[in-house]
């Protein structure tokens, strides 16, 4: 897999390689279609995927992630770790220097005052800024001079990249915004439908939820860029209707997350005008085991670590479950190109992905029975596995989705050949994952033996992620059902790897803590993995340039993009 | 009629008065939620305060009257400040604002008025249009081939749904034969002939959906009211008077059929300003239709209060317009 | 039958009426499929003469409209021949029919729905004089006020719409308005059933007064038998789309041959209690067959209180048995003399009160 994003980086490198020699402005429009119409401009007064990648044409942050992950300074000069001296030791502070010379849209200078300000408006009283955990613990941000911006955390950040980082939280035109802050930063209608930013492209016109057109910013920092003179963000219709303008028609150059069966986009893509494009985030589709039991009988305190459960947490009958299922197929089936197998519940970035657990990859009906027969659970006359009188007998429960019920079924097929009886129930999925403490269906409370989501984290760093399966995260009634823990798993070895994390710096260490927690996880069968979900959109083929990226924007390198000839 | 007219118009403002307080406790009691829809790693925290940014928190009373001042109050005086450059609104006469976008409804209104308008606007005329001969000859000329044909075309022109006719255009025009785009172009500016082609390219689909749907219901209204009056005793006097067919088609059927398929009409516009709500989706003309299934989607109350206001306004309006307009063409009916 | 059967006066008559038919197709089925039909009227002749007043009467629904408006060519009939003044429109087309119009003219049952209601009362009046005369808009005008003077209504009026007016004025309107034109025969269906008992006097006088003055003929049509004794000076009796008898006035109430008739005259109130007292109602018992599937025989020998074998196979032809008095029942057909002659009828009826 790393040879394949190697080809990949390879693989953009040459596609930037042509754009070098362009004018701005020489190509022309591009034409980009979001399903979902973006409704501002403004990434901090709505929290919607929608509208930060519209907003990132325009406003950049200090740093953003590559396709790998990676952060790659964008209005920054280099990313400041603890190595380069840009964190300090007490990781307390980050020291951020913005490259010199950088103009906003209106040919102001970009000044250290501007990151200060978007801190400010981020935080003010009575503003609803949907990004203010962005900037928790950040008491100050003092600005030494123009260029340097210094983040004054309250607490030590092991992983000091929340504020400025990524297309959550871009950098605002102080000048722009200053009458902004608080309670009056919905009335500003004109600043946040057409921010004044340092991005390739500068909105003209804005029409929320409808249309937005954006022209080359002439202030950009790289004086050949970008190519296309401007750009038509169309929103609005469904995913079809989108994958069809760009594969079908060819009317638009690149369409936004078509969530659709893959046979329908594999039948679009045929007709040879555009690409599908996939790229991996963290988002894991898996099977939780419930160490607990769910049995009714047990009242309140059913599903509670005060009643563990009578065979799930035989960790040989877990194992078997894991290996009867068969990835592969699962993951054709389900999501086509849009998915691929795992064995990790942290599948990305690659460098937290271990390599430790592939065996899973193989289905292996044969080994499961064999591992069952050695730990004493042996057919009865219906077939079902049974020990002391405890038949392998499950409820298994999803969220209703037509692929998820596609999966039960197949994946009972497989237990059930290895002698695991299951019953299967599927819940609405506003239900399901509604948290509502009252409803015995929700996926916290767990009334079942195993259940399938998907889940994933926000950014690049697992700290808070692989801190979900500490002991205290178990969902019980204390805490109103509410918490990540869904397997209640509970493992001093593992919550002590996660406290340690929480004071690690160093980037290496911290990427062994979290494989390190990923395969405790895997080699206890916890969690069973299925397949790793990727983002699909679609790009014509007369789009060059364009990098599919899952960490950030998937606009994210719109300035290196060009029309292919 | 003129105190009929000026009696009803004030009865009416209770009456919406009454309408807006309904779908004001409708709209803001709904569980909708504005920020549901944004991703799940934004933390339950953040949304509170999103939340109460909003002015969510605010008792309902409170945001009732303070809409009802907006709207009444507010929103003209500023409507007057833009038309006429003054400034009669004060600093504080916060306009009513979306949820969604952060910007005022009525500029979003006026933004989508334009292609609702072009496309809604006119496939209506065109389905009354082709409705009405349609209708005529069906009856006249009743259980005939034609009236057959009619019939059936109407029965599958009302019964399939525009999402599936617009995808099967789409499908064989765009797709197939690539005549017209798929997607509608809100920012298009006809300026000359070529400008106009593309937007008549654009509407093609879309208006022909839209028409066909409404013409099927027209038509049928049309062909009943012309055989009611038909087989009436007056259309034998015109006949035995000795007046031409055409005359007693057109002048006296026609004439006394049109009564009740013209208010049908009028009542029909307010839906017109409603904009086609899955048409608009499907070819994403992004109009009145689509502004509102956005706002509902996303918990957006202001937008969805505004809009579904008005359109009860117009709804009133128009049903006293029906109402007029069969008294003006009905000499039996009378209203003083 | 010959040509003059039905004549008793020398002279041609104004309309000849020679086996009329009217049949109306019945669509059904999901197509609407012609499955059927109506037999409105199914072989009806008769001659009216110039001047007099022919009274055309029957149950509801046995098809004296359809009569009516079929010889004023409102329907396309089905066959049939009509001549009216000697010349034959049954198969004329409605243009070629057009400029004949003036001549015969009709006044309806309802009258408001026979006026436009979108039309003021000048319009009704006025509209055929713009299609069939080239008078200017003045003498229009006083043409109409003519005609408004001669039924009797205020020429004030002239601007009203029809429900502006009492049922009594509408039916003076719509009279007005079959007069415009100067026609020689006008069909009345049944003009004054939907008025008042008070009004429908001064309509018939009106009528009666316009005939003297402008020479009229009628085709009186009404299901009340002494209206019709009134006003008629022959009468036709119909029942299930054919006339079954037809008649001088006095022979027909007189002594009335159809058994048909003599139901029909027996449920009519005697004036004189005395007689009344006396007098011995038929009642008919059943309902009227469909005209969509008449019986197959005399049409009304399922009903008949004296129908004989002979009457469901063979359809009784139209016979004279008294000079001008004719009928259609094998009662009085020599070939099938039953027991008795015309007097029969009163020999099993059905008795009450
Ligand atoms: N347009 C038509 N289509 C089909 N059937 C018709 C039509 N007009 C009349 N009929 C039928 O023809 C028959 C005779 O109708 P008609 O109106 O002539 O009766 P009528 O003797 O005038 O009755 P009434 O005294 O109630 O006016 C009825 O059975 C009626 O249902
Ligand atoms: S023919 Fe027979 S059934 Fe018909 S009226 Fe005469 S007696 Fe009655
Ligand atoms: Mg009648």
């Amino acid at each position: 897999m790393r040879a394949k994003h190697a080809l990949l980086g390879a693989a953009a490198a040459l596609a930037l390689a042509p754009a070098a020699f362009a004018e701005r402005g020489s190509d022309g429009q591009v034409n980009i279609i979001y399903w979902q119409g973006p409704s501002t401009m403004n990434p901090y007064l709505s929290g919607g995927i929608k509208e930060l990648e519209a907003a990132s044409l325009s406003l950049e942050p200090l740093a953003r992630y590559d396709p790998d992950g990676n952060m790659v300074p964008f209005l920054a000069e280099t990313v400041p770790t603890l190595e380069n001296g840009g964190v300090s030791e007490d990781l307390k502070s980050v020291t951020w220097k913005i490259k010199p010379g950088l103009l906003w849209s209106d040919g102001t200078p970009v000044t250290s005052a501007d990151v200060r300000f978007t801190w400010q408006y981020c935080t003010a009283e009575g503003g609803g800024c949907s990004q203010s955990e962005k900037y928790n613990d950040v008491a100050d941000v003092e600005t030494p001079d123009e260029l340097t911006a210094i983040v004054r955390f309250s607490v030590p950040k092991p992983y000091p990249y929340g504020p400025f980082v990524g297309n959550q939280a871009p950098i605002l035109q102080a000048a722009q915004f200053a009458d902004c802050l608080g309670p009056k930063a919905p009335g500003c209608t004109s600043a946040n439908f057409m921010p004044v930013g340092t991005g390739p492209f500068i909105v003209t016109d804005f029409r929320p939820n409808d249309v937005i057109a954006l022209k080359a910013n002439e202030h950009y920092r790289d004086p050949e860029k970008p190519a296309f003179s401007t750009v038509n963000f169309k929103g609005g219709g469904d995913a079809m209707a989108a994958g069809r303008s760009v594969l079908e028609t060819g009317e638009y150059d690149f369409a936004w997350n078509l969530q659709l069966a893959p046979e329908v986009l594999d039948q679009m893509a045929a007709a040879g005008k555009g690409e599908v494009e996939v790229a991996f985030g963290t988002l894991v589709e898996r099977i939780m085991v419930n160490f607990t039991d769910p049995d009714p009988k047990w009242g309140e305190r059913r599903a509670t670590a005060d009643h563990p459960h009578p065979f799930l947490t035989d960790k040989a009958v877990r194992q078997a479950l894991s290996m009867a299922i068969d990835r592969d197929l699962l993951t054709e089936i389900g999501y086509g190109q849009a998915g691929r197998t795992t064995c990790n519940v942290l599948a990305a970035p690659e460098i937290y992905a271990s390599e430790a657990n592939e065996g899973c990859l193989v289905q292996d009906i044969e080994g499961a029975k064999a591992l069952l027969d050695q730990a004493g659970w042996v057919p009865g006359p219906d077939g079902v596995r049974q020990k002391d009188g405890m038949r392998l007998s499950m409820l298994f429960q999803s969220s209703t989705n037509a692929v998820r019920q596609d999966f039960q079924a197949l994946i009972k097929q497989w237990w059930s050949e290895i002698g695991v009886e299951s019953e299967l129930r599927n819940v609405d999925a506003s239900v399901f994952f509604g948290g509502d403490p009252g409803s015995p269906d929700t996926f916290q409370k767990f009334y079942a033996d195993v259940e399938m989501y998907a889940n994933s984290f926000d950014g690049t760093d697992p700290e808070a992620y692989m801190a979900n399966w500490e002991c205290k995260q178990a969902p019980r009634p204390e805490t109103q059902w509410q918490g990540n823990n869904m397997p209640r798993y509970c493992n001093a070895a593992y919550d002590a790897l996660v406290a340690e994390m929480a004071k690690t710096g160093k980037m290496d260490e911290r990427i062994a803590l979290a494989k390190k927690m990923n395969d405790i996880l895997m080699q206890d069968y916890v969690i069973l993995p299925l397949v790793h979900r990727g983002r699909v959109s679609a790009r014509a083929t007369s789009l060059g340039g364009f990098v599919m990226n899952a960490w950030d924007s998937e606009l994210w390198n719109a300035a290196d993009w060009y029309r292919v000839k | 009629m003129f105190t009929y007219t000026i009696r009803r118009l004030l009865i009416a403002i209770p009456t919406l008065l009454v309408i807006s307080l309904i779908i004001f406790l409708v709209v803001t009691l709904a569980p909708s939620d504005p920020t549901a829809n944004l991703p799940l790693s934004i933390p339950s925290e953040v949304r509170a305060q999103m939340r109460e940014a909003l002015g969510l928190n605010e008792p309902i009373l409170v945001r009732y009257l303070l809409w009802l001042r907006q709207f009444f109050l507010y929103e003209p005086l500023h409507m007057l400040d833009q038309a006429f450059g003054l400034s009669l609104a004060g600093e504080d006469m916060q306009r009513i604002l979306s949820w969604q976008t952060r910007s005022p409804v009525a500029d979003l209104i006026v933004q989508r008025l334009p292609q609702t308008l072009w496309v809604v606007g006119t496939s209506y005329v065109v389905g009354v249009l082709i409705a009405l001969p349609i209708g005529i000859a069906s009856a006249y000329r009743q259980y005939s081939w034609f009236d057959q044909i009619g019939t059936f075309v109407s029965m599958v022109g009302f019964s399939v749904p525009t999402f599936f006719t617009g995808v099967l255009l789409i499908v064989i025009f765009s797709v197939h034969l690539g005549w017209f785009p798929s997607i509608y172009d809100t920012t298009l500016r006809v300026t000359d002939l070529s400008t106009f082609w593309l937007q008549i390219k654009q509407m093609i689909m879309p208006v022909a959906v839209l028409a066909l749907y409404n013409a099927a219901q027209i038509s049928r209204f049309m062909r009943a009211s012309m055989l009611d009056n038909l087989n009436q005793d007056y259309v034998r006097t015109a006949r035995a008077k000795g007046m031409t067919e055409r005359v007693v088609v057109l002048l006296h059927v026609l004439r006394n059929s049109m009564i009740p398929v013209v208010t049908v009409i009028a009542l029909g516009v307010p839906t017109v300003f409603g904009g086609a709500i899955i048409t608009e989706q499907v070819f994403k003309v992004n109009g009145i239709g689509q502004l509102l299934i956005i706002a509902i989607q996303g918990g957006d109350v202001p937008t969805v209060q505004t809009l579904t206001f008005i359109f009860a306004v117009l709804i009133v309006l128009f049903n006293l317009i029906a109402d007029v307009l069969y008294g003006l063409l009905d000499p039996r009916i009378r209203y003083d | 039958m010959s040509e003059t059967a039905m004549s008793d006066r020398s002279p041609r008559p104004l309309v000849e009426i020679r086996d009329l038919r009217m049949h109306f197709p019945i669509h059904a089925g999901v197509l609407r499929r012609r499955v059927g039909a109506v037999r409105a009227v199914d072989g009806v002749s008769f001659d009216i003469h110039e001047g007099e007043t022919l009274g055309l009467v029957g149950e509801s629904g046995c098809g004296k409209s359809t009569c009516g408006r079929a010889i004023l060519r409102l329907y396309d009939i089905t066959s049939g021949s009509i001549r009216i003044e000697g010349d034959e429109i049954g198969t004329l087309g409605q243009d070629a029919l057009r400029p004949r119009r003036p001549r015969m003219q009709m006044v309806f049952q309802d009258p408001q729905a026979s006026l436009n209601p979108r039309m003021t009362v000048a319009r009704i009046i006025g509209e055929p004089l713009d299609e069939h005369t080239t008078l200017s808009r003045a003498e229009k005008r006083d043409r109409i006020y003519e005609l408004m003077d001669a039924v009797g209504l205020n020429r004030n009026f002239a601007n009203r719409y029809p429900h502006q007016f009492s049922g009594g004025q509408r039916q003076r309107i719509g009279i007005a308005r079959a007069l415009a034109l100067n026609p020689k025969f006008i069909v009345c269906d049944e003009p004054i059933a939907a008025l008042d008992v008070s009004i429908q006097a001064q309509v018939v006088n009106l009528l009666e007064d316009l005939q003297d003055r402008f020479g009229l003929t009628y085709l009186f049509i009404s299901h009340d038998l002494s209206m019709v004794r009134h006003i008629a000076d022959r009468v036709a009796v119909m029942y299930l789309g054919r006339v079954v008898e037809l008649a001088p006035r006095d022979s027909l109430y007189g002594a009335p041959l159809h058994p048909y008739t003599q139901a029909l005259l027996s449920a009519v109130p005697e004036p004189d209690p005395d007689l009344e007292a006396s007098r011995r109602h038929i009642i008919l018992k059943g309902d009227v067959p469909s005209p969509a599937n008449p019986p197959e025989g005399c049409n009304f020998c399922t009903r008949c209180p004296q129908a004989m074998p002979i009457c469901h196979r063979i359809d009784p032809e139209m016979r004279e048995p008294r000079p001008g008095h004719f009928a259609a029942c094998h009662l009085h057909d020599p070939d099938h003399i039953p027991t008795a002659g015309s007097t029969a009828a009163n020999d099993q009826p059905q008795q009450g009160e």
